[in-house]
């Protein structure tokens, strides 16, 4: 019997040259993607995992079983009773934003195992979409046994159903990232980008803070995962490595293109769950030391060893890193009754430990946050419509999120005119993304736009039950109806 | 109704405020004041820039140029 080492290569890459039919009629280029290359270009494209079917299902099996064993030890709904109740908002935020995001994975893994230009290639992308399978499985059963505790879980499988504006924002990138990209684009915009720069944010980084706040099957859950994303992450560096070697200029759009976009979801994601809802005593690192470890530090090394440059808005994004996520935060906690989890308020300790973290952000939002105060001593306890805004909010063109970038003295957000109809973005880098490719984005309409078409409500209240598919039980509230043991009712002024 | 993107200074999102032609700029200040009040205490005075112009209080919104889905910005006294 042959040893694993002198049949696998020949199993993994199994490639033939075609007799009766041309290479780019089974490989064409708008569902394989650009450059096309002959497969002599591909012959030598490799990973370093070399898994095989048997070993695979083995160590899924050994890694489920652990799982299943957390769960049953911790995963019971009088164990979630005892975590904290801001915790549970960075629970409820990653099981809407990805579990089935995760699902739009498989689309774009099995379009990988079928046009990606190397039998490797298309091995390792059939296991990826195994592993997306299980991505989606895992947290829509944890999250089900929960949800007749509490209904928010309920948006686990709900969110990307919904038009939520947050779903409206996550499936604008879902379904380019995942559903409509090419394998080229899917492998360097997902297994790089996603993948190895972010994906360690919320899997490795979170998941060390989850063990600090008690949440063992949180920990497991998502370590479980990360070990399948260290694998099929493993695509995008040789995938990236040819295209800039053929085509310099797109690998570097690509790469410059994704990273912005996914630096906004997980700004989001990651960045509330561990500045504003991981208890202060289990935070070990901000969200900025996270990133600046994680993506600034790993993430450049990676593109400098395939001879490529930062993005060429990285000092835009460093700015973004003080000050987006803390400006969504404030402006969504004043809009919280649109999402389906609560919020807090940060007490004074946590604002001496973000003013610490993020001087400068810090500096501006900290009025903001005395207003919101002042706002609570006048309102009573629960009485969370007397802290909310009413306005219609502003939605940026691209990424479909809230106009929240720069900071609260200099908003970066800009409009622009293009064939007689006006766009806003948030960013300069949004901009520039929407015209390198306005035909894909340009027909999109953001909830704005919805509202003036007459599509969606413009009275809050109905557009929360009408559109945005929530209602008094599920839609956000004060977590602690506005009643924390620093704030005085009354005292309006007092200022920390 | 002209639907304008508002940023009011101080403020950490863009707000969709709605105001008529006739509306003078002290009026739409207010607007966008009333509309962010949740996050930004009401100046007793403040004025609107649009395209790089402070706008004098009288001036009316179609006096100014401004049209829909246009940007203006609001600086209350004592804005940072």
């Amino acid at each position: 019997m042959l040893k694993r080492s002198q049949w696998l290569d020949g199993a993994r890459k199994l490639d033939w040259s075609y007799s009766y039919v041309r290479e780019e009629d089974v490989f064409p280029e708008a569902t394989s993607g650009r450059p096309w290359l002959s497969h002599a270009e591909w012959a030598d494209w490799d990973e370093p995992y070399r898994t095989t079917f048997a070993d695979y299902v083995s160590t899924q099996a050994s890694k489920e079983a652990a799982v299943a064993a957390v769960r049953q030890a911790v995963g019971g709904i009088d164990d979630y009773r005892k975590l904290a109740a801001s915790w549970m908002n960075a629970l409820k935020l990653h099981a809407a934003t990805l579990p089935l995001a995760e699902f739009a994975a498989v689309v774009g893994n099995l379009r990988a195992a079928r046009f990606g230009r190397d039998s490797a290639w298309r091995n390792t992308a059939t296991f990826g979409a195994l592993d997306e399978i299980r991505h989606t499985q895992i947290p829509l059963l944890l999250m089900h046994e929960l949800v007749r505790w509490e209904p928010q879980l309920d948006w686990t499988h709900r969110f990307y159903h919904s038009n939520n504006w947050v779903a409206i924002a996550a499936r604008h990138l879902v379904d380019e990232l995942l559903v409509a990209a090419d394998p080229i684009e899917l492998a360097i915009a997902t297994n790089f980008v996603f993948e190895t720069g972010f994906t360690n944010l919320q899997f490795v980084g979170l998941s060390a803070l989850a063990h600090g706040v008690g949440d063992r099957m949180f920990e497991t859950m998502v370590s479980s995962i990360q070990t399948d994303e260290a694998r099929h992450s493993q695509i995008g560096a040789p995938v990236l490595a040819k295209v800039a070697k053929h085509d310099r200029e797109y690998a570097q759009y690509l790469v410059d293109k994704w990273f912005w976009r996914s630096w906004h979801l997980f700004s989001i994601v990651t960045g509330f769950a561990m500045d504003y809802f991981t208890p202060l005593e289990s935070r070990s690192r901000s969200f900025k030391e996270f990133v600046e470890e994680w993506v600034i530090g790993q993430y450049l090394q990676a593109l400098e060893r395939l001879g490529l440059k930062r993005p060429w808005y990285w000092d835009t994004f460093l700015e973004s890193l003080e000050h987006y996520h803390h400006m969504v935060y404030v402006s969504a906690y004043t809009y919280r009754a649109t999402v389906w989890f609560d919020f807090v308020v940060p007490s004074p300790r946590e604002r001496a430990w973000l003013r610490s973290k993020y001087p400068r952000a810090w500096e501006k939002l900290a009025p903001v946050w005395r207003r919101i105060d002042d706002r609570w001593k006048e309102a009573d306890p629960s009485n969370d419509f007397a802290v909310h805004g009413t306005a219609i909010i502003g939605f940026c063109d691209l990424c479909q999120l809230v106009l929240c970038e720069g900071s609260s003295d200099a908003n970066s957000a800009k409009v622009a005119l293009r064939d007689g109809k006006k766009f806003i973005f948030c960013s300069e880098p949004c901009r520039w993304i929407f015209e390198r490719e306005p035909e894909r984005y340009a027909g999109h309409k953001d909830v704005v736009k919805r509202v003036l078409a007459g599509e969606a409500p413009a009275n809050l209240i109905a557009l929360l039950k009408r559109y945005f598919g929530l209602d008094y039980e599920t839609w956000g509230k004060d977590a602690f109806g506005g009643e924390y043991p620093w704030l005085t009712r009354g005292d309006v002024g007092e200022t920390r | 109704m002209i639907p304008l993107y508002a940023f009011l200074r101080g403020d950490t999102l863009g707000l969709l405020v709605l105001a008529e032609e006739s509306d003078t700029m002290d009026v739409l200040a207010a607007k966008v004041q009333i509309a962010a009040s949740v996050r930004v205490p009401r100046s007793r005075r403040a004025v609107v820039v649009f395209d790089g112009r402070e706008l004098s209080p009288t001036t009316t919104v179609a006096g100014a140029g401004i049209t829909a889905l246009d940007r203006v910005d609001v600086i209350g006294e004592g804005a940072p």
